[in-house]
């Protein structure tokens, strides 16, 4: 099946330092229609009907998060575009910033007059500091066109720290403290920056925004899933002949995304959504994306025959454990001990009770740590134990051979190799 | 604001709408354990021993900063809260290089008392480089032995938010955070003056008083 372009549908034939080529192809018909023609409530309801979710990973539909923000009483709200980028493998952000930046700040404008900000900000994440200037200047010329009248839109660099794509922890890092989480509730869209109502989008989310005001919540709803409505732009890399940005209608299979559009040969596992995502073996090719099933962030890494699936997810948690916040304890000293045992069972210096204990951590950082990271950073490690329970097991073999070895016992007993 | 109806372990309760799980248990005397909560100021939950089950929520809920809803089902005390909470006693203990067997006010640690009113016994984790750093006694109010820390950030807490002083705050990040005055410097004199409130809020004796000389 060949690729559905809605949010990427611009990119590439307009101009994202030149707004003129942007309007040239329809760009803000949707804008113009929401202000001049809809009541807020109007475009509230028609993003919820058209069953639209976040695009960031956690999927909740964003009509209703917007009526959340507001049906809150407040004297200010604020918009907040969560550009920090940071899930491992996941690169569809920039690829629409850098091609198609007026496609967001349309989709922002209509989220602003939907929840009745007057201020909005994009997070941009450290990483993307070449990207600073263009959205600045994109801004502007959406501010001369007259668009920017309801609401100001401020670009703000992040720190560069994964945590802050947490939305709870971007908040913190907009306010000026911490890049850590904070315990929910209170939600952000009631209680959020600075204590006020906070509507968090990711970039891909208010992408799809203008398409649905322009072609109507049917249209949109027709395409996908049951629960997973619209297309997910995926980032794929790893083991394939054609990495990239491809975007797919919801519940493609994995198989037409990694195998028939970015040409992977001699599959092993694909891992979804990033360091903190599944990691599916082969023979599961043909599961379908969408967020009844796996979808995270879109990230797809593809891991060929010669990858070792411990060494990735002992890479995994190196990266986890670097960018926890280290605020709550699962989190902080799980991924330390899960780091102390991946690096033994590298050294081979591994032993039967590992597996119990990575079992028993990701399971209590699973259901009890404090935000996302935490919890997901989990996932790799179920996954791998589900999936290649065997890795493990061989791993821990050549421990005992190793150990039998080096003190000369391998020839007295067949015990240690087994 | 009126009052709700919730179940915490099988116990029909009524309490005022708003008020934490934490605050509901409590006074409807079932305890549950903490290690970071100070009564009365605005929950941190970050040492999330707390924990508790509430149905319908994939994951468990911070009995200290989450409020109560009509209708919560709350099991404190099933099977699964108890291995939860035990791991996270363990990879407490299992970080913190404090000489507990030889201390003799260990029986005031209340993470060794939680350790052993839950049995978890010795942890059989390891970390590549516990928490180790030497004692500082520079102050002559505070003494500090950073590696007896459990990072539940009372004593943050408590300094700026209580005695509105702000000499500790949080440095570093992930397994290498540790309270901090300043840039990491040494807690001075100048800095810290005799207040004392952090020791009383020390959970493990991380900060205690110096001898008297």
């Amino acid at each position: 099946m060949a690729e559905k372009r809605i949010v990427l549908s611009k990119c590439g034939s307009i101009d994202p330092q030149d707004i003129g080529t942007y309007i040239a192809k329809g760009g803000f018909s949707a804008f113009i229609k929401a202000r001049d023609k809809m009541k807020p409530q109007a475009i509230i309801a028609e993003v919820k009907k058209s069953g639209l979710t976040g695009r960031g990973g956690a999927g909740f539909n964003t009509g209703l998060k917007w009526e959340l923000a507001r049906n809150a009483k407040a004297k200010a709200k604020y918009l907040l575009c969560n550009a920090d980028e940071g899930e491992v493998g996941t690169f569809k952000d920039k690829y629409i910033l850098s091609n198609d930046p007026f496609g967001l700040i349309e989709g922002m404008c209509i989220a602003g007059l939907a929840i009745g900000a007057q201020q909005a900000f994009i997070y941009l994440r450290n990483e993307y500091h070449f990207l600073y200037d263009p959205l600045v200047r994109a801004v502007g010329q959406v501010r001369e066109k007259g668009y920017l009248k309801h609401m100001d839109i401020q670009v703000f660099e992040g720190a560069g720290a994964y945590i802050c794509g947490e939305e709870s922890a971007l908040m913190n890092s907009i306010e000026g403290m911490r890049g850590e989480s904070r315990y929910k509730p209170p939600y952000p869209p009631t209680r959020g920056l600075w204590g006020l109502p906070t509507i968090i989008n990711n970039v891909e989310t208010l992408m799809n925004v203008p398409h649905i005001i322009n072609n109507g919540a049917a249209w949109f709803s027709a395409i996908g899933t049951g629960r997973s409505k619209g297309t997910k732009v995926f980032s794929v890399s790893g083991d394939v002949s054609r990495p990239g940005v491809y975007e797919l209608e919801m519940g493609s299979t994995l198989r037409e995304l990694v195998v028939g559009l970015a040409g992977a040969d001699d599959l092993k596992a694909v891992q979804i959504g990033g360091a903190t995502g599944n990691i599916l073996p082969a023979s599961m090719l043909n599961t379908p994306l969408s967020h009844e099933t796996y979808l995270g962030s879109g990230a797809v890494v593809a891991l060929n025959s010669g990858r070792d699936i411990i060494d990735v997810v002992q890479n995994d948690m190196h990266f986890l454990n670097d960018e926890s916040c280290g605020k709550c304890t699962p989190c902080r000293e799980g991924t330390e001990v899960m780091l102390e045992i991946f690096g033994r069972l590298a050294r081979g210096e591994g032993h039967e009770g590992d597996i119990n204990s990575l079992d028993a951590l990701a399971r209590t950082m699973a259901v009890s740590s404090l935000c996302g990271l935490g919890q997901a950073a989990a996932v790799p490690v179920l996954d791998s134990l589900r999936y290649f329970y065997n890795d493990y097991i061989d791993r821990i073999n050549q421990s005992h051979f190793l150990r039998s070895y080096l003190s000369g016992e391998l020839f007295k007993s067949e015990e240690g190799i087994r | 604001m009126g009052n709700v109806n919730v179940n915490i372990d099988g116990r029909k309760i009524r309490v005022r709408e708003g008020s934490t799980i934490l605050e509901a248990a409590t006074a409807n005397g079932i305890t549950i354990p903490t290690l970071c909560h100070i009564k009365g100021q605005v929950p941190s939950g970050v040492c999330r021993v707390c924990v508790v089950e509430v149905e319908g929520s994939k994951t468990m809920m911070g009995a200290c900063h989450t409020p109560v809803a009509e209708g919560m089902v709350i099991h404190s005390k099933s099977p699964k809260v108890i291995a939860v909470r035990k791991v996270i006693v363990e990879l407490l203990l299992t970080a913190h290089t404090g000489d507990c067997v030889n201390d003799s006010n260990a029986e005031n640690c209340a993470l060794h008392n939680l350790a052993s009113d839950y049995e978890v016994g010795a942890p059989h984790f390891n970390v590549r480089n516990p928490r180790f750093y030497p004692a500082e006694e520079s102050n002559p109010y505070v003494k500090r032995d950073m590696s007896k820390c459990i990072l539940c950030r009372k004593c943050v807490k408590v300094c700026g938010e209580v005695v509105r002083k702000d000499v500790l705050s949080i440095g570093y990040r992930g397994f290498k955070s540790k309270v901090v005055s300043g840039f990491d410097e040494a807690l001075t004199a100048e800095a810290c003056r005799d207040c004392l409130k952090c020791i009383e809020h020390c959970p493990t004796g991380a900060l205690s008083a110096p001898a008297r000389v």
